[in-house]
């Protein structure tokens, strides 16, 4: 079955977004230094929802996300990547939500925030489950590009600036199914960090 | 050639002492091989010399063709030649192979890649080391088996043609066959490049019968305590480490 898929583009504003999601979607959420806000429903039996936000970030700002369980069975996965790219404030609040009446969700998220200089970021994932029968898990990391990555391209004659770049790139986009020609501000921006 | 010369290394910030006044000479178009125990510096000397950012050089020099690389970058080093097929490949989600080689290729020769030439390369290379070619375009070593990941060093390998080869436990992760596959790549790689040389590092000499060495040292406690030829390493296999003072080969201390 084929999913219907949302391309979302902020560039400095912040944004309010409400989604409904009756049939299986992906949204690819790209942001440029803009706070945003997004609630998503999931409404129908077994519906299932990929939820991939890139983000490079230069002042203070923050990024709410909420999905709601609001059917049986219904699957989530969001995934959240940020680029830190000054000293500033960055922070993500991740919320997942399944009721009680709902029961055999999936409600996952994975947050990770790449400080390139020494940007105070905080992730905050807040799973509320109030069903026995979910499974659901978060997973966290804000620091730099590993060591053991840099190694690994270097010691293939990778200088470190390119390691970087490439490390970059793979990092905030990171779907093989990407239709580049949409995000063309987005890969222009990740040339500029 | 490659020199180590009277290597002493620890722990970055430690004082744990790994490598202990190490030396080794490999001539061009050598097989060297470096058998130990567990926790001897086997992998460290590796790393070292391919200058990993956990370890500190303390004294000591490490030469290629005659320059000193000890104060090189990781990257510079492998531009010289130097190659690291790595005990324990890193797994680098969102960056593919593909784009990995190109970019690696490129550095390397300063040339940048054309993709028909490299598709058909890949083609070919892939196929020679047991790699299913949908692998290009899959996120560097991620999803890997153990041995897909080794394949996929040595086709690195194969295709950034480096000078200088060290192998780290190329036969973990790797069944009977695949090791057999691997090796006879390289083995091939150093008949068509035959100013290659090789340090195999390994604690079982079943590799051995693959890649057939020049010389083989033992190490332990940090340093190179004997050195001699495949009966060496034929005799550990047969009676282990804990005897090894009084083994055949030349005594390294000094």
């Amino acid at each position: 079955m084929m999913s219907k898929i949302i391309y979302v583009l902020d560039n400095n504003e912040s944004t309010e977004y409400k989604y409904n999601i009756c049939e299986d979607t992906i949204i690819y959420h790209f942001s440029i230094n803009s706070s945003s806000r997004v609630e998503v429903n999931l409404v129908e039996d077994n519906v299932s929802l990929y939820y991939y936000y890139n983000n490079i970030n230069y002042d203070d700002n923050e990024f709410n996300i909420k999905i709601n369980h609001l059917s049986n069975n219904s699957h989530s996965e969001v995934f959240n990547h940020g680029v830190n790219v000054k000293c500033n404030k960055l922070t993500y609040n991740v919320y997942g939500v399944v009721l009680k009446e709902f029961s055999k969700c999936r409600c996952m998220q994975d947050n990770q925030i790449i400080n390139m200089d020494n940007g105070k970021s905080t992730i905050l994932p807040i799973l509320l489950i109030d069903n026995y029968d979910v499974d659901s898990n978060h997973s966290a990391y804000i620091g730099k590009f590993r060591e053991e990555e840099i190694f690994y391209l270097m010691s293939r004659g990778i200088s470190r600036s390119v390691a970087n770049k490439i490390l970059l790139n793979g990092f905030l986009i990171n779907s093989d199914s990407l239709e580049l020609d949409k995000i063309n501000e987005f890969v222009l921006e990740i040339e500029k960090i | 050639m490659l020199e180590i010369k009277n290597i002493s290394c620890s722990i970055k910030d430690s004082d744990v002492e790994i490598l202990n006044n190490l030396s080794l000479k490999i001539n061009t178009g050598e097989v060297h091989v470096i058998m130990g125990p567990n926790g001897t510096g086997k992998s460290t000397l590796s790393k070292v010399i391919m200058g990993h950012y956990k370890y500190e050089v303390k004294s000591g020099d490490i030469l290629l063709d005659g320059e000193s690389i000890k104060d090189l970058e990781v990257d510079e080093r492998a531009r010289r030649g130097l190659f690291l097929c790595m005990q324990d490949p890193t797994v680098i989600e969102g960056v593919s192979n593909s784009e990995f080689l190109r970019t690696a290729r490129g550095s390397i020769t300063g040339e940048k890649v054309n993709l028909y030439t490299f598709i058909k390369d890949m083609e070919n290379s892939m196929k020679d080391v047991g790699l299913d070619f949908n692998m290009l375009h899959r996120s560097l070593n991620m999803g890997f088996s153990g041995g897909e990941k080794k394949k996929n060093e040595i086709l690195q390998m194969k295709f950034l043609k480096p000078k200088y080869i060290i192998l780290d436990e190329l036969d973990s992760g790797l069944d009977v066959d695949s090791l057999k596959l691997v090796c006879e790549n390289i083995n091939n790689y150093l008949i068509e490049n035959k100013e290659a040389s090789l340090l195999i590092i390994t604690h079982y000499p079943r590799i051995l019968e693959y890649l057939k060495p020049d010389f083989v040292h033992i190490l332990k406690d940090g340093n190179i305590k004997k050195t001699g030829g495949m009966d060496l390493a034929l005799e550990i296999e047969k009676n282990g480490y804990t005897n090894i003072d009084s083994m055949i080969g030349n005594d390294n201390d000094e």
